[in-house]
């Protein structure tokens, strides 16, 4: 049974329904969205409970030959990676459609293309996450970004337009220079195996010269490198996150920029183990540089706008999960991608919860808000459970994998990791900060009469606070699924001194 | 291998429960969730006891006993199980916790019940104790570390309980982020244990040491990263300046968070973590260091304070300065640090809890200097306070003559300049307490009133002097029921295995001086400090209602935490803001510029080359020939 | 000398076409208006029609014909059938009449009172019919010539019609004329060249034949100065026919001087010609000098790729922008030229075959956006058309998108082909720089869509025509090839494989 597929077509199919809804019927758009993306996760989860959590492979493969004249195939599979990744995915999209009821409102076009695109977005970020093929992956790689584009563009505020034009143009430069790259695996190959192949289990046979390695690598890791983002290829993201709707920005942040990370591992590290050992060393210092400099700038943005302020908190974020990776130990590399789904979860919370006070006041300026503690007490606990989960309190989840990825760096990089660990420091002052200037201190005025959380946000958050605090003692839950993998992809790094 | 409990859950789960189901049940618990909470934290105490007398019941060597609860985290050979420890040591901590805290809550009914946000302040409460209980009975680092931040959380809510007060809001993050700089040690103090040991848990890191699987240069490592966390949550030098803004929380909060139990963490860290420091000499060295610095810092800072909530946290500071340097001495140092702790957490929580009594009685004024003359209005608050008093200038036979001087005692035994050094630190600070806190008392209960107008005094109702009394009576008994044929001593020893190294200080080893001499000098210091301080404001010494400012710059410095928060401003706050700026700048201006430069270029190019598009056919056909030419003059240079 | 022989049916599709013309003058000359137009597109549909049956009768074929004047090998069949299957589709958009796109009279002066007769008739001439049959002849047997006089006729014959049909626009006829003029002086210029080359190279090799020439290199390569100088000239002749830097400068004034559909069928029939010619001379004939020609075009490749997408980015008007990408992908295609080796052959046929119905299709949609005064072709006034067409506005977004490679798109394919190839000749600079000029090209390609979709219309007569049932077909094929070749492409590239082979010796 082609699990993956189905699970991959159900939200395209679905989006195609909900364009057929005719535009004055909005109210049914947004309902048949909330159901399909409800079907998908309930889908996806019964599709996890027959997942081996022995095994370290590909699961649910699915291999039929496309473009055999250029060696393209149709596959699909998850390891426990993709697997975590994908749920991911498939529980934030309906979260995302119930929190964002009334998001499209006010976008360039009708509210049901709104949620059709979230729905086309669903679709890209399953297949992205199940591609075996490079050349599928690349294709849905670069397919996702349409969605996103009109998203972004089509119903966010302010410099929209702007935002989702830098967003893409940064994005293909980087997927041109993959591409320049999966050119160069095709081509070798194409003189290695015989017959050129873009599968990437057979592409890890290829024994590449050092300075070729080196190039693809860079094709690859650049293209991950502005996905992800890392310092410096980072500026894209505070302006599209600042511009998108809060819905887009937690897809973006929760889901697609994973895509970046999920890549060094999959792609990075496994086809180019040499080039990553090589040049691991550079990619921990650019790593420690954006967690500082995100660090840093979400604090200055503590007195400015609060969404880049999450975007910027968000590279400081991803500099520990390329940490991790490029420490290339179990423990690193787990905590990275349990990073991966944690930051999904508590980034989500806290740009849902922006986006319902920026609703609210109308304002998404720090300084307006203040003293929501005493008018909006429930809006303000999630928002400070989140951001606890952010600034990696222990007992939220956040904390167990950044801790992994400090503990996984410092077994082979002790300096870096010691210097990493003054990061949460400043995370505890970028949390902080905003929630005595927003929720605390006196009630500042057009603060007195803004409203509570309502049912619907009630039920749409609930279950992310939940998940940030189970994940927070049952982390194993999720390592159990992870660590297969990694053990198997750090062994095939075998690095001597290694035991 | 222990014994399992498999009660141990219940002393934080109970707790915790109580505190989730107050934060969640909403208004509708407001009526009840003052009881639900003191409920649970005495259904907790009374746990604590059960486990307690179970554990006398069974022999020194096994009275420890653990509970497996699942497995927290596994990578590879990193493993950390869920899995709690209940030992001497924690046995003592949970007894405190658990006591005095509930004692706490019975208080707070009274002292919050005007307090719209109760509820709240018991769920915060309760979420307190649960973290407190989960930080002594982690049997790892990591579970440890959980309730270690757990404890930092419930601080924070609690000194932020009344945030709608920017100042309160401030304090509470000032707090946070200084715990947060020991966290980083606690932290890397995981790291190294588990590259140098393979392991987390207290019980392997210690075989590790024993097996000798670590270079002296680890071990001093782990020491002071050890240490640093000590110093961040225990507010030593040089992160002590987040106390006293601690006291914007309710009283209550003062009494049980930040005198009795939490701020003793540290002393809990580096006791449980005794196998390290026992090798690790430079860190040793560095902990007795800062427990001297700290109890200085704090007793001079304490001289200065007319805010009576200011003064006490300063002696507290000062008090767990002594803890510190006492398990800074070695093995024989560990069991006194507790027996100090345990005395401390009695006599100071009942002072605290006195002085909100007193505060409550005064309109929540907190400033001595507009007090006077109260211990005719409030007899009962006296009395206990009083008690606390004699019990922490270390008078004979109140709890704290015992504990302190102990620690006097071996200070002066750590031998040499050492101990001379010690020696006259620690009896200093004895002179000085003597006198901050004869000052607090002549200020507050005796010499003229110097009331606001409007200022009622009447004595707090039962609900709050019954746990001020209980206190009372445990500052007066403790130091001698736990002295009592060394009891104490002897209940910890096998944790510490102090037995070998004259652990009573009595007899067995060589002392500078003899016990008897100790305790006269001892007490002559507490005398001289006593009678500067009835020189100074005893009877018909006028006490202005302002602090006078024609004062030695030497008081002017101590009014001021001795530049403390001034320090840390010069030296990491304005660097850093300034930093912020900076690369606030760089991002827009640099990077994004840079990426937004390499478009207009292209731009520029563009209309550039746009221009030889002319329109005229003469210039095109140059073009052509600039090519061809340009070919053949390639095709040339090829073939030669 | 006995008379020589001539393989009929090989060369049917040439002579067809070439037939098909001289009948298409005469009817010119002796049918009265009312059915010319009739008859006219009759006859030029079906000549293709009967073209395309006689390419597919010889695809077995492999030789030369015509006393070796004319090579047929599968190479040629692929591009004959090419071009006819484009030639096809600009023909539909030529034969369009809603849109007046031709003057009624083209030797009437622009602005005079016989202009303001002739359109006040109303009635046009038809005359571009038979020059287009011409121009598709000659385009049949450029790519096919196997001499150099061959070459050069097939050269002429291909281009004297069109630099006619540049001035056949019915608006702005100032404009037209002028272009038309310049392709032709220029046009002869270069031809010049070519013709100048072609000497040269019979002086070196002492005949005009391919394979004669080729034997000579092989026997005697290296520095003869009459081959050097042959070899360069000629080049410069044919960069000038694929519009490659420097020699590219006609192109935007005659694209946008041009009447659209004659714009749309030179783009795509053109190409294909040329670069036809380019393969088989560079390939198949000057092989042996690869490493003396192989830099030039790199640097040519290069230096074209980065002048048609850096000064797209400066232009205002639809037609000069798609303009500056044609000029963009012949420097893309020349990578094809770089990587001599098969899979070079192939990706270059199949990138010309996606190309063509792409750029096609682009061209056709300007011709629907209209106001009163004709083809709107100022970017600006093309705002909001998201708003105002949605459908065709996504078509044309699928044809921006295909321009720029984008995935699932006819253009990746034809660029991911064009680019391993070269990758695998080792010329990696030039893949390198492909993908960047790639990056700059998706930046104006994108600026249109977001104008599109993100502007809002303005209120001035700009309007989008519902095409009439010939323009419709053209763009619906063209959009639906280049969806199939970008999603399953596999079925063509099994052909361009099974016949991407030049005729041996």
């Amino acid at each position: 049974m082609n699990w993956l597929t189905i699970l991959g077509l159900l939200p395209l199919i679905g989006s195609a329904a909900v364009f057929l809804v005719p535009r004055e019927r909005a109210a049914l758009a947004k309902q048949l969205a909330l159901g399909i993306s409800s079907l998908v996760a309930v889908a996806g989860l019964v599709m996890a409970t027959s997942f081996d959590r022995g095994v370290s492979g590909f699961q649910f493969v699915e291999k039929y030959s496309w473009i055999p004249a250029f060696g393209i195939n149709y596959g699909l599979g998850v390891d426990g990676m993709a697997l975590l990744l994908i749920l991911l995915a498939l529980i934030l999209t309906p979260v995302v459609i119930l929190a964002c009821w009334n998001e499209a409102e006010g976008g360039r076009w009708s509210v049901k293309t709104f949620f059709a695109l979230l729905l086309i977005l669903e679709t890209m970020m399953i297949g992205v996450f199940a591609a075996t093929d490079i050349f599928l992956f690349y294709l849905f790689f670069e397919a996702m970004l349409i969605p996103v584009y009109f998203l972004i563009g089509g119903y966010g505020s302010g410099e929209r337009a702007a935002a989702a034009v830098k967003f893409l143009l940064y994005s293909l430069f980087g997927g041109l220079l993959m591409l320049a790259s999966i050119i160069g695996l095709y081509v070798v190959s194409g003189d290695q195996l015989g017959a050129a192949t873009f599968d990437v289990s057979e592409l890890q046979k290829l024994s590449l010269n050092n300075q070729t390695e080196l190039l693809l690598f860079l094709g690859f890791f650049i293209a991950f490198a502005i996905k992800a983002p890392l310092w410096p290829f980072h500026t894209w993201l505070p302006d599209a996150a600042k511009a998108a709707t809060p819905g887009t920005s937690v897809l973006l942040l929760g889901v697609l920029d994973k895509v970046g990370t999920y890549g060094m591992i999959r792609f990075c590290l496994s086809l180019f183990p040499d080039a990553s050992k090589q040049l691991g060393p550079t990619i921990i210092v650019l790593s420690l540089i954006s967690i500082f400099y995100g660090a840093f700038l979400a604090i200055w943005q503590s007195n400015g706008d609060i969404k880049r302020l999450i975007s910027y908190t968000s590279i400081s974020h991803f500099g520990f999960i390329t940490l991790g990776i490029f420490a290339f130990t179990a423990q690193g590399q787990s905590g990275s991608i349990l990073y991966m789904v944690n930051h999904g979860f508590s980034t989500a919370a806290l740009f849902l919860i922006a986006g319902w006070m920026i609703a609210r006041r109308n304002s998404s300026k720090v300084a307006d808000f203040g003293g929501l503690q005493r008018v909006t007490p429930l809006l303000a606990w999630t928002f400070f459970v989140a951001g606890l989960s952010s600034l990696a309190l222990p007992g939220l989840s956040s904390f167990v994998s950044e801790f992994l990825v400090l503990v996984g760096t410092f077994v082979r990089y002790p300096v870096a990791a010691v210097i990493g660990t003054l990061g949460i420091i400043l995370a505890a002052l970028y949390i902080l900060i905003p929630v005595q200037r927003a929720f605390h201190g006196p009630v500042l005025p057009g603060n007195e009469n803004l409203k509570d959380l309502n049912l619907r946000e009630k039920i749409a958050i609930a279950p992310v606070i939940a998940l940030i605090i189970a994940f927070g003692f049952f982390p194993q839950v999720l390592l159990n699924v992870i660590n297969p993998g990694t053990q198997a992809s750090v062994a095939a790094l075998n690095i001597e001194g290694d035991k | 291998m222990n014994e399992t409990s498999q009660m141990l859950v219940f002393l934080i789960a109970i707790p915790l429960f109580s505190a989730a189901l107050l934060l969640l049940g909403g208004r509708a618990l407001d009526k009840v969730g003052h009881f639900v909470g003191t409920l649970a934290s005495g259904a907790a105490f009374a746990v604590g006891v059960i486990e307690f007398l179970a554990m006398l019941r069974r022999a020194p060597e096994s009275r420890a006993v653990t509970q497996p609860l699942f497995t927290w985290i596994e990578v590879g050979n990193f493993n950390v199980g869920a899995t709690l420890l209940l030992d001497q040591l924690s046995v003592c901590f949970v007894l405190l916790i658990t006591g005095v805290g509930t004692l706490i809550h019975i208080y707070s009914i009274a002292y919050m019940s005007h307090d719209k946000d109760r509820r709240r302040f018991f769920a915060y409460l309760n979420l307190f104790i649960a973290a407190m209980l989960l930080l002594v009975l982690g049997d790892s680092y990591l579970s440890l570390y959980v309730g270690w931040e757990g404890v930092g959380l419930a601080s924070y809510l609690l000194i932020g309980f009344w945030n709608q007060k920017p100042a309160y809001a401030t304090a509470a993050k000032k707090a946070f982020v200084a715990n947060r700089v020991g966290d980083v040690g606690l932290s890397l103090a995981v790291m190294i244990a588990f590259v140098q040991f393979g392991s987390v848990s207290f019980s392997g890191v210690a075989e590790g040491v024993e097996a000798g699987k670590a270079s002296s240069l680890a071990l001093n490592a782990l020491g002071i990263a050890l240490l640093l966390a000590a110093v961040g949550k225990s507010a030593q030098f040089p992160l002590q300046s987040w106390l006293g803004d601690a006291m914007a929380g309710p009283t209550p909060v003062s009494a049980l968070i930040h005198a009795a139990t939490m701020v003793t963490a540290g002393v809990y860290l580096i006791a449980r973590s005794h196998f390290v420091f026992d090798v690790a000499s430079i860190a040793q060295l560095l902990v007795v260091i800062v427990g001297a610095i700290t109890l200085l810092f704090g007793a001079i800072i304490g001289m200065a304070k007319d805010d009576i909530k200011k003064a006490l946290a300063a002696s507290t500071m000062s008090q767990i300065g002594y803890m510190i340097l006492a398990t800074g001495l070695g093995p024989v140092g560990y069991a006194f640090a507790m027996m100090h702790l345990l005395t401390h957490g009695f006599f100071k929580a009942g002072m605290f809890l006195g002085a909100g009594s007193v505060m409550h009685g005064m309109n929540d004024e907190v400033d001595m200097r507009k007090y006077g003359g109260l211990r005719k209005y409030m007899p009962i608050t006296f009395a206990t306070f009083g008690l606390g008093y004699l019990a922490i200038i270390g008078v004979p036979p109140f709890a704290g003559f015992y504990s302190k001087d102990k620690i006097i005692e071996i200070a002066l035994d750590a031998g040499g300049a050492k101990g001379i050094i010690l020696g006259s630190i620690t009896l200093l600070g004895a002179a000085i307490t003597a006198f901050y806190m004869s000052r607090v008392m002549l200020m507050t209960f005796f010499g003229a009133k110097r009331w606001e107008a409007g200022a009622h005094p009447h004595e707090s109702p039962a609900l709050m002097t019954i746990p001020m009394i209980l206190l009372a009576i445990g500052s007066v008994s403790a130091g001698f029921i736990f002295n009592m044929g060394d009891r104490f001593i002897n209940f910890l020893a096998p944790l510490f295995h102090a037995g070998d190294s004259g652990h009573s200080g009595h007899g067995e080893k060589e002392h500078l001086l003899p016990p008897i001499v100790v305790s006269a000098l001892a007490l002559t210091a507490v005398a001289i400090g006593v009678s500067i301080a009835i020189a100074k404001y005893g009877r018909g010494k006028a006490i202005p209602a302002v602090a006078p400012s024609d004062v030695s710059l030497w008081t002017k410095v101590a009014r001021r935490d001795l530049l403390q928060d001034e320090f840390n401003e010069t030296l990491f706050m304005r660097p850093g803001q300034e930093l912020t700026k900076a690369l606030a700048v760089i991002d827009e201006k640099v990077i994004d510029g840079a990426v937004r430069g390499v478009g207009s270029i292209t731009l520029d190019v563009a209309s550039g080359v746009r221009k030889t598009q002319t329109g005229f056919v003469r210039s095109y056909a140059l073009w052509i020939i600039v090519g061809a030419v340009g070919i053949l003059g390639a095709i040339a240079v090829m073939s030669l | 000398m006995p008379a020589p022989e001539i393989e009929y049916a090989v060369l049917a599709p040439v002579l067809i076409l070439l037939a098909a013309g001289v009948i298409a003058v005469l009817v010119e000359a002796f049918v009265s208006r009312k059915y010319r137009y009739v008859i006219q597109t009759t006859l030029s549909f079906s000549a293709i029609g009967l073209g395309i049956l006689s390419v597919a009768l010889n695809k077995e074929v492999s030789g030369r014909f015509a006393e070796g004047s004319v090579a047929v090998d599968g190479v040629t069949v692929v591009l004959q059938g090419t071009i006819l299957v484009f030639s096809l589709l600009g023909l539909l958009l030529i034969a369009e009449r809603g849109f007046q796109s031709f003057t009624a009279q083209a030797s009437t002066l622009p602005g005079s009172a016989d202009e303001q007769r002739a359109l006040a008739s109303g009635l046009q001439q038809t005359e571009v019919f038979p020059l287009t049959l011409f121009a598709i002849g000659g385009a049949l047997l450029f790519p096919a010539a196997n001499d150099l006089i061959t070459l050069f006729v097939a050269l002429e014959v291909l281009s004297l019609p069109l630099y006619l049909m540049a001035g056949l626009s019915q608006r702005r006829r100032l404009l037209s004329q002028e272009a038309a003029l310049k392709y032709f002086l220029l046009g002869a210029f270069s031809s010049a060249f070519l013709l100048f080359g072609s000497a040269f190279l019979y002086g070196y090799a002492g005949t005009t034949t391919f394979e004669g020439i080729k034997n000579q290199i092989s026997v005697a390569p290296g520095n003869d100065l009459f081959l050097l100088v042959g070899l360069a000239t000629l080049t410069v002749g044919l960069l000038f026919k694929v519009s490659a830097a420097p020699f590219h400068s006609w192109t935007p004034d005659v694209y946008q001087g041009a009447p659209t559909p004659v714009t749309a069928f030179m783009a795509a029939v053109t190409k294909v010609a040329a670069f036809g010619a380019f393969l088989r001379i560079f390939y198949a004939t000057i092989g042996g000098m690869v490493w003396t020609w192989r830099p030039i075009i790199i640097v040519v490749s290069i230096l074209t790729m980065a002048i048609g997408t850096i000064v797209a980015i400066a232009q205002r008007d639809v037609k000069r922008v798609l303009a500056y990408s044609a000029i963009a992908h012949s420097g893309f295609l020349l990578t094809g030229i770089v990587a001599f080796n098969k899979s070079g052959v192939e990706a270059t046929l199949l990138y010309l075959a996606t190309y063509g119905f792409t750029t096609l299709g682009t061209f056709a949609i300007v011709t629907l956006v209209r106001d009163a005064g004709g083809e709107v072709t100022d970017l600006n006034r093309w705002s909001g058309l998201g708003k105002r067409s949605p459908l065709i506005a996504a078509i044309f977004t699928l044809f921006l998108l295909a321009l720029a490679g984008i995935p699932l798109t006819s253009g990746f394919v034809g660029k991911f082909a064009i680019f391993s190839a070269a990758y695998e000749s080792g010329n990696i600079s030039v893949v390198i720089a492909g993908v960047l000029a790639s990056a700059i090209a998706a930046f104006f390609y994108i600026r249109i869509v977001v104008l599109m979709y993100f502007n809002d219309p303005q209120e001035d007569g700009t309007s989008v025509m519902i095409p009439s049932p010939v323009t419709a077909t053209a763009i619906g094929i063209c959009a639906l090839a280049t969806l199939i070749l970008g999603i399953f492409p596999q079925p063509v590239i099994n052909v361009i494989d099974s016949l991407a082979i030049f005729v041996a010796g």
